[in-house]
């Protein structure tokens, strides 16, 4: 799940796997996830959600509140279906998303994209954390339609993560799908586990950044993607 | 689990005990009382009945003991979540994280186990002061109660003491508990207001919040910056024009 392999998979994760074994060894997928990065279909939401309305109940009901009481009659069936569009990045993968949108296009100068929203569930408090992503590709003559990249932070970001993993995967996932000379992901985000709770520091951020290829090794390329990026 | 306690909020130590589930200003059916009730009206029928009026009144108490009772069912509802969502529970980063979620989901309701009368810890002072008080941007935290999903924004209040002020923290502090529940944006304001107005009687109480509801952020209509404003005058607020016209001026400078 979510690039980590471990001994002990759910039985409907080993399912899952049997059902679908040619996609273990699709070259395309991102060499993070040796297993398949999802253990989750559409439909099985539907079918998940009884379960998940129960845990809701049961949640609110040992808070203290009256789980009859007219604001909280069907908040656990909101609150499931919530988290389930909230983590539903487990059931996207790139190659669906990217819909061929991969140009053949004689350009090698810098490409960013900035200040894309992103809203993920921090995995240690289930709490959300948000901010932007300012991605800088370097084309190696193909360029991704815009609005893929926007996408593919989405597919990664609707996920109970980790920031670093976050920007890891975005990076990785770009250079997978384009090969380009470099890719370069920020994001600057907030966090509500630290804000709405334990230190409570309101205006504090977390900035992560992964760099690959060429603005790895080229510290001129590097800023000028941060400068750029920085820029109003 | 049974939260019994009723705390009419003039009445400085009348406490029920009964079976009453009281949370957040509403009242279910089961209501008993012992002997020497309150001289709050007895509520036979569900909370619908009640006029909202009153429904600042209670105060739930939840104690910390509950919260350390609560913890493993909570942690246990928490685990079940994580598989339904397609996760593995067991891996490093999720080892942990039912207990760490369900503590959280315990501080973001804390407001359920606080009293305003054991807030505001006595801080009201007589004092020869009749213009508008103003503390503003007071940051909120809540829980929307129809998606469990944070709700935050600022708090600005407003008001004209009649001789009496109250310790400028103890506002902020009147916003926690009452902020820190599962709640909805229209009542936690009115809730605020009341309970100003019920502690210090002063002329007037006006207060305004303005919010970000993640669950409209988020999810659903996804739109990134709106904001949701809602206000509660009481007292010469809302009938003076040029009163509340101050105060929204004070507030937005």
């Amino acid at each position: 799940m979510n690039g980590h392999c471990n001994v002990k998979v759910n039985d409907t994760v080993e399912e899952f796997h049997c059902n679908n074994s040619d996609l273990l060894i699709d070259s395309r997928k991102s060499v993070v996830h040796h297993k398949h990065e999802t253990s989750r279909k559409k439909d099985e939401d539907q079918s998940r959600l009884p379960a998940l309305e129960a845990a809701y109940t049961s949640i609110l009901r040992e808070l203290g509140e009256d789980t009859d009481r007219q604001g909280l009659l069907r908040t656990p069936l909101r609150a499931a279906k919530a988290m389930q569009f909230l983590t539903k990045g487990y059931h996207e993968t790139i190659e669906d998303i990217l819909n061929n949108a991969i140009f053949d296009e004689d350009h090698d100068e810098m490409v960013i994209v900035k200040n894309i929203d992103v809203f993920s569930l921090c995995e240690h408090h289930l709490v959300p954390f948000f901010g932007k992503v300012h991605i800088g590709y370097i084309p190696n003559k193909k360029v991704v339609g815009l609005s893929k990249l926007a996408r593919i932070v989405e597919i990664f970001s609707r996920r109970l993560q980790v920031q670093e993993r976050l920007t890891k995967q975005i990076a990785v996932g770009i250079s997978e799908a384009l090969q380009p000379k470099g890719v370069a992901v920020v994001i600057e985000a907030s966090h509500m586990c630290m804000v709405m709770r334990g230190v409570q520091k309101i205006n504090s951020r977390t900035v992560t950044s992964t760099m690959l290829g060429v603005y790895l090794e080229d510290p001129k390329t590097r800023e000028e993607f941060l400068t750029l990026s920085r820029s109003a | 689990m049974e939260h019994s306690k009723q705390t009419q909020f003039s009445s400085s130590d009348k406490k029920d005990a009964g079976a009453s589930s009281v949370v957040n200003g509403h009242c279910d059916g089961m209501l008993k009382r012992a002997a020497g009730g309150s001289s709050q009206p007895p509520a036979a029928e569900s909370g619908s009945q009640r006029p909202v009026m009153e429904s600042w009144r209670e105060d739930r108490t939840r104690s910390v003991e509950d919260n350390e009772m609560s913890l493993p069912s909570l942690a246990a509802a928490y685990t079940t979540i994580l598989r339904g969502l397609g996760e593995d529970p067991q891996r490093q980063g999720l080892l942990k994280t039912p207990w760490r979620a369900a503590t959280a989901m315990q501080f973001f309701t804390k407001g359920y186990q606080e009293k305003i009368i054991d807030v505001l810890n006595d801080a009201i002072f007589d004092e020869d002061h009749d213009e508008m008080v103003i503390v503003k941007d007071i940051d909120m935290f809540s829980m929307c109660e129809h998606h469990l999903v944070p709700i935050f924004g600022r708090v600005h209040i407003g008001y004209l003491p009649n001789k009496r002020v109250l310790g400028l923290s103890k506002l902020a502090r009147i916003v926690e508990i009452y902020s820190r529940r599962l709640q909805v944006q229209e009542r936690l304001t009115k809730q605020i207001a009341v309970a100003i107005t019920e502690a210090l009687q002063p002329t007037g109480v006006g207060v305004v919040i303005e919010a970000t509801h993640m669950c409209m952020v988020m999810r659903g209509v996804q739109k990134m910056n709106s904001k949701t404003v809602t206000s509660t005058m009481l007292g010469v607020f809302r009938e003076d024009p040029k009163t509340r016209d101050e105060f929204l001026t004070l507030i937005r400078s």
